[in-house]
């Protein structure tokens, strides 16, 4: 006997963002992509539309990394010195579609690079490589708010996604977004009501909740996973349910904390699992867009997604 | 033990006090009263003084900045006496004990009588309940038969036979003291007496009696004891007309701003009784000024009914409330027998009647019992809430069926405490504001038209929900980068509500992003612990016939920036009806209607008290309400920002 599936109906869904501006745009990316714009929970096909992949951003600096285990550099070889040459082979050796920079070396302790140097370094980064970007900080706020502003008018007209604008430090970055055409990151620290706040703070600053890409902050397998899942869920529900606030696309830091742990350090075939089950599981807790490290996880996760996207839908 | 001379200035009294001792425990040995929020911890930096010569040693602090310490500037609380001193006590840290003037207090009692009507005409408050007119303290003048040989019952016989005439008392009780002095009395005075009569439930105690008709002399005090203020009111118990009110602030604030502040001081070596004194004393002076401004004799003031939280009646009543901090929070009593005012050391006629309103829990006082009574929620077929915005912000829920509360530790920021340029509702306070969207010029007018001295409670409900229309913050409460008016400082932003030049004080009065947090934790509890109640019944604000606001501010509340600032929840404007000092019309009622106390009692069996700890469903109500005006924008459909 054939069982009668019960479905959920839902009154609102999530925004759909769209990353890079094509010629025909008044950018210079080979594409768009889009993430977002789900009316179900995640893989429930059959409750609501899914019309966008999860899709994986690879995690590049604007310098060397300085605390990645040298493992993880060894599977980018030489290039993990020169930037733009690391830039290049995400993107044409591990086909990337997205790239996420971190402007780690404007940070006053890692080489403190100026506005100018940080603008420019954007600019030929722009021209090497034509995937869309995410441009995030150096994590400190005070020089992010020099930086940023320059940073997101390197990029203007090419969409890009900038970042992380966070309760006490959100209007720079969300003014430069507004002005240069970007999405903007809004980070709350795993706490559903700050992350609305923020949103409500950051919309009423003119940039729409389309424009607002959600960083739940999460934490890796074993490191507080469960807690970030369950954020996610929570916002996800209420979005659903018809929260205008809450409806915004997910962005998971995926590489930064599993690479962060004592378990991936030790091992680096542990480090890729411990990266792939993080960003796994995320994604069924309702993660768009994924930014990760290692090209094998990414791999393996790319796979999972084509599994779960492609098998017969319930 | 060593002894040292502190001299204080620039009043210039000298005390002889012990080597140790610290500056702020002599100033209070000399009877000047230092600010001191948190109660001789040294964090809240309000006791300032100046060590202008002598030695002193002192803990090391946060709060003394490099220039102050090189200005010999001590916190008078960790400044311990090493030899001779001389203290000079600026302005600022002083506890401004003047009384209230008669312009505040028709303010501060607005709601009550007459003023606040003008505003918002609701009189709801005592529209459909009257207790029969049966005062605590009752004088009958009796003309009893004289005994002869058919009718020789004995003169207490006599005297009650005479009384049962006038009501059915079934029960009389009379002290060894009267019966002693009985027979003297009645002969020496030809059968002709009065009698004061002391009603309690079914019993009345004859509490005096006297030589001849003094039966129109009767006259009985109601009181508030706030933690913050101490309001009294002189009636005639005969006519029921209000003779005047005094409110002065309560004199253990120098010993901390809060209840918990003040149990801890209570435990301390003579804490109990220094805050005993401290209130007793406020009500004494009180009542000294109302007898001698009404000209009525302190033998035939018969009775006083309190009205007061429980560690205030506690305190009062010179009981330990060390169990109302500890779980699981039990009070050593909630009611309390009549005694006589003299065993609390309040001056009255010396055999007259003390009666306390009942409470309901340790965090839930006779202050809401009589707020409750005088409101008259347990009347209403439909449900309505009654609010005390003040420290412990306590909210009843219900109607004729049903009453639940709980209390809201709201903190004692709307009270002016714990924020920069905060005051309580006192002259100079500013208590209107509002903010040019263009310049950000601040309009303001303080209480009593004096130049401003601070900002109280309904001042800061003004300035936020401005600062909010103006774009000055945002709904997080920061502070915005930009303007003459906008500047750094230790906690954060701060907006220059009025320049020390104008003020002609010597600070700034200012806002700032931590003043701002404190006040947001305030309207947030109280919102939430307001929600939570109604939402543990499984219904919601929109079932809310009338909204009381009681208490707290006082004198002026504008119901819509409180609305703007989410410490209110967005409903009708004409369903919320302000009040004033529920607390003190309520302990009036039951010291003119024994009817008013037994349904006081009734009302206390009644009321469920809800501890809001213990729901599951509180940490995360309160966390969105920590937002202007909420993080759930859609509870608030009618706030807009223009800024």
């Amino acid at each position: 006997m054939e069982t009668q599936l019960v479905l959920e109906k839902w009154p609102g869904a999530v925004s759909t963002v769209s990353i890079g501006a094509k010629k025909e745009e008044g950018g210079t990316r080979s594409c768009s992509i889009k993430i977002g714009g789900e009316s179900a929970l995640p893989l429930l096909f059959k409750e609501g539309s899914i019309p966008n992949k999860p899709k994986i951003a690879f995690e590049v600096w604007d310098i060397a990394p300085c605390d990645w285990p040298e493992e993880l550099l060894a599977a980018y070889g030489e290039e993990i010195n020169d930037p733009l040459a690391w830039a290049d082979k995400c993107v044409n050796k591990y086909k990337a579609e997205l790239l996420c920079v971190k402007m780690q070396g404007a940070h006053p302790d890692f080489g403190n690079k100026g506005t100018g140097e940080s603008a420019k370094f954007i600019s030929r980064l722009l021209s090497r490589v034509n995937v869309p970007l995410v441009i995030i900080g150096s994590d400190d706020d005070t020089k992010d708010n020099l930086i940023m502003p320059a940073v997101s008018e390197a990029a203007k007209k090419e969409r890009c996604i900038i970042g992380c604008a966070v309760q006490d430090n959100y209007k720079t970055l969300a003014a430069s977004a507004l002005a240069d055409g970007h999405s903007l990151i809004a980070q709350s620290p795993i706490d559903i009501n700050i992350a609305k706040q923020l949103n409500i703070l950051i919309s009423d600053m003119g940039l729409a909740f389309e424009r607002i890409v959600m960083d739940p902050t999460i934490g890796a397998l074993g490191y507080g996973l469960e807690y970030a899942y369950s954020i996610m869920e929570r916002a996800r529900l209420a979005a659903l349910s018809g929260d205008k606030t809450l409806a915004c696309a997910f962005i998971c830091f995926i590489g930064q904390e599993a690479w962060k742990t004592k378990e991936a350090k030790s091992s680096i075939e542990q480090g890729i699992v411990w990266e792939a089950v993080t960003a796994s599981s995320l994604i069924q807790a309702g993660a768009d867009l994924l930014v990760m490290r290692h090209p094998k996880a990414i791999e393996k996760v790319n796979n999972f997604i084509e599994i779960l996207y492609s098998t017969p839908r319930l | 033990m060593q002894k040292f001379k502190v001299t204080f200035l620039p009043d210039n009294l000298t005390i002889i006090t012990e080597k140790d001792k610290t500056i702020l425990s002599a100033a209070i040995s000399a009877g000047i009263y230092i600010n001191s929020t948190c109660g001789g911890d040294g964090i809240c930096g309000k006791c300032k003084v100046v060590v202008s010569k002598g030695d002193v040693i002192s803990q090391p602090n946060g709060i003394i900045t490099a220039s102050e310490r090189k200005n010999n500037v001590y916190l008078a609380c960790l400044a311990s006496i090493q030899g001779d001193l001389e203290v000079v006590i600026p302005d600022s840290s002083r506890l401004n004990f003047d009384k209230l003037t008669p312009e505040e207090l028709a303010e501060r009692l607005s709601g009550l009588y007459s003023k606040a009507e003008d505003i918002r005409p609701q009189k709801a408050k005592f529209e459909d309940k009257v207790f029969k007119h049966s005062p605590f303290a009752t004088k009958l003048y009796l003309e009893l038969p004289e005994p002869t040989l058919s009718d020789s019952i004995s003169d207490l016989e006599r005297l009650y036979r005479a009384l049962r005439k006038f009501e059915e008392f079934p029960v009389i009780q009379t002290g060894l003291f009267n019966i002693r002095q009985l027979g003297r009395l009645l002969r020496d005075y030809e059968w002709k007496v009065t009698v004061t009569l002391g009603k309690r439930n079914n019993t009345v105690e004859i509490v005096l009696i006297e030589p001849g008709d003094t039966s129109q002399k009767n006259f009985g005090l109601c009181f508030d004891i706030g933690t913050t203020t101490i309001s009294g009111q002189l009636v005639n118990l005969n006519s029921k007309k209000i003779l005047g009110t005094k409110a002065a602030y309560n004199q253990q604030a120098a010993f901390g701003s809060d209840v918990i502040t003040r149990i801890l001081h209570a435990a301390k070596t003579e804490g109990l009784k220094q805050l005993h004194n401290a209130v007793s004393d406020t009500m004494n002076q009180i009542i000294k000024e109302l007898i001698l401004e009404h000209n009525v004799d302190l033998n035939n003031v018969n009775c006083i009914v309190c009205s007061g939280n429980t560690t205030m009646i506690h305190l009062l009543l010179n009981m330990d409330p060390a169990h109302i901090r500890k779980e699981p929070y039990v009070a050593t009593a909630n009611f309390l027998p009549v005694i006589r005012a003299a065993e609390a050391e309040i001056n009255i006629n010396s055999r007259g009647l003390l009666s306390c309103v009942p409470g309901v829990s340790s965090y839930v006082g006779g202050d809401t019992t009589a707020g409750v009574l005088s409101s008259g929620i347990y009347q209403k077929d439909v449900p309505c809430i009654l609010i005390d915005i003040g420290t412990n912000g306590e909210i009843v829920f219900g109607n004729k069926d049903f009453l639940v509360a709980c209390a809201a530790s709201a903190g004692p920021a709307f009270e002016g405490s714990g924020v920069t340029s905060g005051m309580r509702a006192s002259s100079g306070a500013i208590q209107k504001v509002s903010i040019n969207k263009g310049d950000f010029s601040v309009k303001y007018s303080t209480i009593a038209d004096k130049k401003p001295r601070g900002i109280c409670g309904s001042g800061y409900i003004d300035l936020l929900s401005e600062m909010l229309e103006a774009g000055i913050i945002d709904k997080s409460g920061k502070i915005k980068v930009g303007g003459s008016r906008i500047r750094q400082s230790d906690s954060g932003r701060e907006f220059v509500v009025c320049f020390k030049e104008e003020a002609g004080g010597n600070r700034d009065i200012v806002i700032n992003e931590s003043d701002i947090e404190n006040l947001k934790r305030s309207k947030g509890a109280i919102y939430s612990a307001a929600s939570i109640l109604v939402k543990h019944l499984g219904l919601d604000f929109s079932v809310i016939h009338k909204f009381y606001i009681a208490g707290g501010f006082g004198t002026y509340l504008d119901v819509d920036k409180a609305i703007k600032i989410g410490l209110l929840p967005d409903l009708e404007r004409s369903k919320f009806v302000f009040i004033g000092n529920s607390s003190l019309a309520g302990a009036r009622e039951i010291l003119l209607s024994a009817q008013a106390m037994d349904m006081a009692e009734k009302l206390v069996s009644k009321i469920t008290y809800f501890e809001l700890s213990v729901d599951p469903g509180y940490m995360e109500e309160y966390s969105q309400a920590l937002f202007f005006p909420h993080t759930d924008l859609t509870k608030f459909p009618t706030v807009k920002f223009n800024g």
